[in-house]
């Protein structure tokens, strides 16, 4: 199948078995990989009330037909389980080499299936796939686990690998890549954890094929020159996501002491100049790309090298902590990344925890003695440590900030910012309907990667409540994801602008299949449909209410910064819910009407 | 010697208008902005001569004015 590995990997850990399957033309056809056939296999094999951390769920690893090929960004891949954070659908994407060598073993998913009943890695040297022992490996962070595999096998073997957050079933860890690049969100390192996989080593020596080489070439080649011409090429290059702090802050939407304003005022130590000329040394790219957005920085206070921090972490892990040193940050960002849990949702929680702090709702009794106002390092970086390990204060904040707050009442669900569980990554919301809405829908919890909507607000007006805002919401969440199901990266559409259609004859040339981005869109459609329909089967009574912001939102105007005194109406909120159900075709209460599912083809997914 | 501003194609599409602009040194890039009729908050980067600045930079003699929208985000 031109385009395609051709093989499904299974990995039974409960059994120690390894088998290979065809990839199935008809999956591929109607949702033609990364995190279309993620919510596939998910939906189909997973059974209904699977526990997140036990043996019936499952991991699933997929790649794209752009994966490991010649077009700008082909270094992502998704991972897709239900979610132990939140219990419904989670999808994180990872960047880096990972996915290529997985495709060049022929693989175009891994599913992980059961518990092993010790640790184990999966080794994968193309042909030769063979779990293997880990239990030396268990308890160790993220960097030795893969600087150890790197040394022992060759830097051709791509890792990837849980910390301790992971083995200890935080359900915000994470997955580490490259001394750096995570499969972030929704606890897909604690599923990982919790069937004992240590880590995936791969390498593969196979070709894809294609339909047409000669297109092939062309097309690619035509993608890189439009990155190369772009006008923002060289400022994207040189400063990555980092270019939008100071524009974030200006705006109002940098958030800021748990979200309490969007704009910090010691802002200006943390925007993307000043990290560049304190700590930046070099560049870092994924796979084939051609506009490294990654930055390597040298940090001389705390002696230690890190990937980052990029936009969401300098977010979460400084103004949202009242932390205003990007070298503080950069540790931060470092200890999460050894540690193995997601920097947004860690963040978050933490913030979370200065705000009961300073409200007094926690003393230093509850908190291990750690003085937590925020502006505190110390205590961010010990908090991190304890969450990771479950330890004293930090097993409370490992729960994520939505069942922290359900434990702890005493009016801090009110100020736990999140949306499904998950908690809300980087972007103040107070008074952008657009953002706010996508982060209402988002199909993990309030995550930005699948419509990211403020400049829109800032266009239309940023009050407004209209159709179009809704519809460009809408566009995006159907559209953005498709770079996720491709297995590429967005952010050469994103950031630097290139015309989408240009990948139109890539992916043809590679799959020998004409699909227009109307073609695509469709799919995307089908695809956000389906991960509802899911949240909608495992969680009964599942409807508007899980679409609910918090309430700082609605409730809580800033008292400074730019969006002081804003705040979108209660009104306002389900307003932008009633015609975002009506725009999707579900019900009043956000679920798919028959109608839908059966213009999208999804009856028979869903059986 | 005039300053030049140049719109990347992401801001040209949210505001439409010319691609570069010739304008006067001695003021802001954000009082440059408004005199054009370009809403600053739109205007995600401001570029000069290849280094980021705010939008409170004077913009000087034969400077070179790059500025960017986000319209994808992150």
């Amino acid at each position: 199948m031109n385009g395609y590995g051709g093989s499904i990997l299974r990995v039974n850990l409960t059994k120690g078995e390894v088998t290979k399957e065809p990839t199935p033309a008809d999956v591929a056809r109607d949702f033609i990989g990364g995190r279309g056939f993620g919510i596939y296999f998910l939906f189909k094999e997973v059974p209904k009330g699977a526990d997140p951390l036990g043996p019936k769920n499952k991991l699933i690893i997929s790649s794209g037909p752009i994966s490991g090929m010649l077009v700008p960004g082909g270094g992502k891949c998704d991972w897709t389980t239900k979610a132990p954070l939140t219990g419904g659908y989670a999808s994180a994407s990872m960047g880096g080499h990972f996915t290529a060598e997985m495709r060049y073993a022929g693989l175009d998913s891994i599913i992980l299936e059961g518990i092993s009943p010790k640790p184990v890695y999966l080794f994968i040297d193309d042909n030769k796939i063979e779990l293997r022992d880990a239990s030396d490996l268990w308890g160790k962070g993220t960097f030795a686990v893969e600087k150890q595999f790197k040394e022992k096998l060759g830097e051709e073997f791509q890792v990837a690998v849980i910390g301790p957050g992971g083995e200890n079933l935080v359900p915000y860890a994470c997955i580490n890549h490259d001394y750096g690049r995570q499969a972030g969100r929704g606890g897909v390192g604690a599923v990982m954890g919790s069937k004992k996989v240590k880590a995936i080593v791969v390498h593969g020596a196979k070709s894809i094929p294609v339909a047409d080489k000669d297109a092939y070439r062309k097309a690619g080649m035509a993608l890189y020159k439009a990155c190369k011409d772009a006008e923002g090429f060289k400022d994207w290059t040189r400063y990555g996501t980092t270019i939008v702090v100071s524009w974030c802050d200006e705006v109002g939407a940098l958030p800021t002491r748990n979200f309490s304003a969007g704009s910090f005022e010691g802002g200006k130590n943390i925007y993307g100049p000043v990290m560049r000329e304190k700590i930046v040394i070099t560049d870092k790219a994924c796979f084939g790309c051609p506009s490294p957005c990654g930055k390597y920085s040298r940090n001389k206070k705390y002696n230690s090298f890190v990937e980052g921090p990029e936009y969401e972490t300098i977010g979460m892990m400084g103004s949202n902590l009242g932390i205003d040193d990007i070298e503080a940050v950069a540790q931060a960002n470092l200890l999460c990344d050894e540690l193995g849990v997601d920097s947004i949702s860690t963040g978050n929680v933490i913030g979370w925890a200065m705000e009961c702090y300073e409200k007094g709702i926690f003393t230093k009794a509850d908190t291990d003695g750690l003085d937590l106002k925020f502006g505190n390092v110390e205590a961010t970086f010990a908090l991190i440590e304890k969450i990771a390990r479950r330890e004293g204060f930090g097993a409370l904040l490992a729960e994520g900030v939505k069942r922290a707050a359900q434990k702890v009442g005493k009016g801090s669900e009110k100020f736990a910012i999140h949306v499904k569980g998950m908690e809300q990554s980087a972007y103040a919301t107070h008074n952008a309907t657009a953002m706010l809405l996508a982060y209402m829908t988002c199909d993990v919890g309030a995550h930005h990667n699948r419509a990211w909507a403020i400049t829109y607000d800032l266009q239309v007006g940023r009050d407004k409540v209209v159709p179009e805002k809704v519809a460009r919401v809408i566009w995006l969440q159907n559209f953005r994801p498709m770079f996720d199901v491709l297995g590429g990266c967005r952010l050469q559409w994103v950031e630097l602008g290139i015309d989408r259609d240009l990948y139109v004859p890539a992916l043809e040339a590679i799959t020998g299949i004409h699909r227009t981005w109307e073609d695509l869109d469709k799919v995307g459609e089908r695809i956000w449909n389906l991960t509802r329909l899911y949240w909608a089967r495992e969680n009964e009574g599942f409807g508007r209410a899980w679409d609910m912001p918090s309430p700082r939102f609605y409730e809580e105007a800033p008292t400074s910064g730019a969006t002081k005194g804003q705040i979108t109406k209660l009104e306002d909120v389900n307003k932008l819910l009633d015609m975002y159900y009506e725009q999707r075709g579900w019900t009043s209460d956000g679920l798919p009407k028959p109608e839908t599912i059966e213009a999208l083809g999804l009856k028979a997914v869903i059986g | 010697m005039p300053a030049t501003l140049r719109l990347g194609a992401s801001l040209r599409i949210l505001i439409g208008g010319r691609d570069e602009y010739a304008v006067e040194p001695g003021r802001s890039v954000h009082e440059t902005l408004v005199s054009l009729g370009i809403k600053p908050e739109l205007v995600a980067m401001v570029s000069v001569n290849g280094e980021m600045q705010t939008k409170d930079y004077v913009v000087q003699e034969g400077d070179a004015v790059r500025l960017l929208a986000v319209v994808g985000g992150g």
